[in-house]
C-alpha cells in the first residue's frame, strides 16, 4: 500500500515545486495509470514513490510518503527499492551493462536471488518481453525499442511489489506497446504486482488500467476509476489531456439523451451502448 | 570511431581468457615498454600486439585504433625529431640521435595504447568490473565508476557528432582546414555536452542505486571468473615479456 500525504517536493534551485500539496493512496494490487501535459510532475511523482526523491534528487521536501508503512525519508533507498521497482523515463542511463543479459543480471545479484532461481526468471523475463533473441547483444547494437524492453525486463526479473513505469512506450511502435500493456496486466493479476505507469496514449491507459491520475502544474487534477475520471471530458482537454473518442461519443449521447451513461472506455462498450439506445 | 571502444562478440582465446589475466597481461606490455630503451624490443612488442589483435579476432579494429594513433604520432613524431639537438646533423636541425629517440617515443605509445583499447574489444566491460571485484577484491564503487567512465566515452562520442551534425545543417563548417578556427568552432560546444553528460551519469548512479548498488561485494556475481589453461599460458607470456624487457634493455 502506497500512502502519500500531503506532499510538495521543489527541486533545488528550481523557482516553484514540481509537487504541490499531493495526497493520494494506491491498494496493493492496484493497477494506476498516470497521466498529464509535459512537466506536470508525473517524474517526479514516480521519484517520490520510489524513494529516489528525496534520497538521490535533492530538494525540499514536505509531507510524508509511505511504502508498507515504511517512511521513504527515514528508510534507506535500497531498502525502500527492495519494493518499488522503476522503470525510467531515460532509457539510455538507465542500463547499466553493455549486454543484454547482463543487465538482467545486475539487479538480481545485488539483491542476492538464489542462484538457483536466476535463470529461470532471466529467461521468463526476456520471454514475457518478447527479447530471448536478443539475449547475448550488446546494448549499443539495440534500437531504442530494443533497448526500451530491456530495461523493462531488467526488472521484471527482479519482481519487485510494485513496478513504477515512467513512459515506458515511449519509443514502441503501437504493437509493442500493447504487448507491454498485456504482460503488465499479467503481472497484475497473476503475480498482484502493484503497477504504476506513466503513459501519454490515452487509449492504453483506458483499456488497461483501473485507475487514472490526471497531473496539471504538480497538482493532482482527477483521480479515481479510469470511467470516471472519464466523464470530466472538457476540464481535461483544457489541462491537455484528450480523452479517447468513445468517452466523447459517451458524453454527448448522455447529453442528447439526457440519461447519465456511463464513459465508454473502448470500442465494444461504445458499441453496446449505441445498441442498447436502437433498441 | 566510437566503435573502437566497444565489445566484439566473439569465442576466441582472448575472450575466454579471465579478465583479470587479460589486464595482468595488458600491464605487462606497457611495463615492458616503458623498461625498454631498445628499438627493436619496442617493434617486437607492436608485433605482439599486433598477434594480439589477431587471436581476439578483432584485427580490423586494431588496424582502425592503428590509424587513429598514426595520425597522432606523426605530430609527436615531428615534435621530438625537431626539439633533440644530440647527436650527428643529418638534414638542418635534424640529428640522427632525434629519429631514433622520437620512434621509440611513438612506438611506445603505439604499443602501449594498442592493448588498452583491445582489452576493451574482446571483454564485456561488465565482465572487467565483476572480476575486479570477485577476484581481486576491488571494491565495487571503484569498478563501476571505472566501468562507467568507459562507457560513456562512446556516448560521448555520439552526442558530440550528433550535436555537430546539428550545427553543420544550421550552415556551420566544421569541415575547415583551419585546425585552430575548427578548435575554435567546438570548443563552445563543450559546455552544454559536459551538462548533459553529467546529467545523464547522474541517472545512471541513480538507476544503479535503486537496483542494489549498496549491496553489491566480492560475492555477488552469479558468473564466476576461473583461471584456466589459457590464462596460464597468458601468464607465462607476460612474464617471459617482462624478462625480455629486462634482460634486452641495452640492445639498439
Ligand atoms: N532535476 C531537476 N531539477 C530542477 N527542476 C526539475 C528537475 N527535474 C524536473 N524539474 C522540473 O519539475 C517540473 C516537473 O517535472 P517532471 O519531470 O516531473 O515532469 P513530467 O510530468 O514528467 O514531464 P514529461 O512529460 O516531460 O516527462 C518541471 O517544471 C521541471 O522543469
Ligand atoms: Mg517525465
Amino acid at each position: 500500500m502506497i500512502e502519500i500525504d500531503g506532499l510538495t517536493f521543489q527541486y533545488d534551485g528550481a523557482a516553484s515545486p514540481a509537487l504541490k500539496d499531493i495526497s493520494l493512496s494506491i491498494e496493493d494490487g492496484g493497477f494506476v495509470g498516470v497521466i498529464g501535459h509535459a512537466g506536470a510532475g508525473k517524474t517526479t511523482l514516480a521519484g517520490a514513490i520510489s524513494g529516489i526523491i528525496p534520497h538521490s534528487y535533492k530538494g525540499d521536501f514536505y509531507g510524508s510518503v509511505k511504502i508498507d508503512g515504511m517512511d521513504t525519508v527515514d528508510n534507506r533507498l535500497t531498502d525502500i527499492s527492495r519494493l518499488v521497482g522503476t522503470v525510467f523515463q531515460d532509457t539510455d542511463s538507465q542500463i547499466i551493462s553493455s549486454v543484454v543479459e547482463d543487465e538482467l543480471l545486475y539487479g538480481m545479484e545485488n539483491f542476492g536471488v538464489p542462484r538457483g532461481e536466476i535463470e529461470e526468471r532471466l529467461s521468463f523475463a526476456l520471454d514475457e518481453v518478447g527479447i530471448p533473441q536478443l539475449r547475448n547483444r550488446t546494448i549499443a547494437s539495440l534500437s531504442g525499442g530494443q533497448r526500451q524492453k530491456v530495461a523493462i525486463a531488467s526488472l521484471i526479473a527482479l519482481r519487485p511489489k510494485i513496478l513504477v513505469l515512467d513512459e515506458p512506450t515511449g519509443e514502441l511502435d503501437p504493437g509493442s506497446s500493447r504487448q507491454v500493456f498485456s504482460l503488465l496486466r499479467r503481472l497484475n493479476s497473476e503475480y498482484g504486482m502493484t503497477i504504476i505507469v506513466i503513459e501519454q496514449k490515452i487509449m492504453l491507459l483506458c483499456e488497461f488500467a483501473e485507475k487514472l491520475v490526471v497531473m496539471n502544474r504538480g497538482e493532482i487534477a482527477f483521480s479515481g476509476d479510469v470511467r470516471d475520471v472519464l466523464l470530466h471530458i472538457d476540464e481535461l482537454r483544457e489541462i491537455g489531456v484528450n480523452c479517447p473518442r468513445v468517452a466523447l461519443l459517451s458524453k454527448l449521447l448522455s447529453e442528447k439523451t439526457g440519461r447519465q451513461l456511463p464513459a465508454a472506455v473502448n470500442i465494444d462498450e461504445a458499441e453496446r451502448m449505441i445498441k442498447e439506445m436502437i433498441a | 570511431m566510437t566503435e573502437i571502444f566497444q565489445y566484439t562478440p566473439g569465442n576466441s582465446p582472448l575472450h575466454r581468457m579471465n579478465p583479470v589475466t587479460k589486464i595482468l597481461l595488458t600491464i605487462c606490455v606497457c611495463v615492458a615498454a616503458f623498461v625498454t630503451d631498445s628499438l627493436i624490443v619496442l617493434a617486437a612488442l607492436f608485433v605482439f600486439d599486433l598477434l594480439i589483435g589477431l587471436t581476439g579476432g578483432v584485427f580490423r579494429k586494431t588496424l582502425a585504433v592503428l590509424k587513429g594513433l598514426v595520425k597522432v604520432s606523426v605530430f609527436l613524431f615531428a615534435l621530438q625529431a625537431l626539439l633533440v639537438r644530440r647527436g650527428n646533423v643529418l638534414f638542418r636541425i635534424v640529428t640522427d640521435e632525434g629519429l631514433m629517440l622520437a620512434s621509440k617515443v611513438v612506438l611506445r605509445l603505439i604499443v602501449v595504447c594498442l592493448p588498452l583499447t583491445l582489452i576493451l574489444a574482446v571483454t564485456k566491460i561488465s565482465d572487467l568490473a565483476n572480476a575486479m571485484v570477485q577476484v581481486l577484491h576491488l571494491p565495487y564503487p571503484y569498478a563501476f565508476t571505472l566501468t562507467t567512465a568507459i562507457r560513456f566515452v562512446p556516448q560521448f562520442m555520439e552526442e558530440m557528432t550528433g550535436i555537430m551534425e546539428a550545427q553543420t545543417a544550421r550552415g556551420v563548417e566544421f569541415d575547415t582546414r583551419n585546425s585552430i578556427k575548427k578548435i575554435g568552432m567546438i570548443l563552445p560546444l563543450c559546455a552544454p555536452l559536459l551538462i548533459s553528460s553529467i546529467r545523464r551519469t547522474t541517472a545512471t548512479a541513480v538507476a544503479a542505486e535503486v537496483r542494489g548498488f549498496e549491496l553489491r561485494n566480492h560475492g555477488s556475481g552469479y558468473k564466476k571468473y576461473g583461471f584456466g589453461p589459457i590464462d596460464l599460458i597468458a601468464v607465462l607470456i607476460s612474464a617471459a615479456l617482462i624478462a625480455g624487457a629486462v634482460l634486452l634493455r641495452n640492445i639498439p
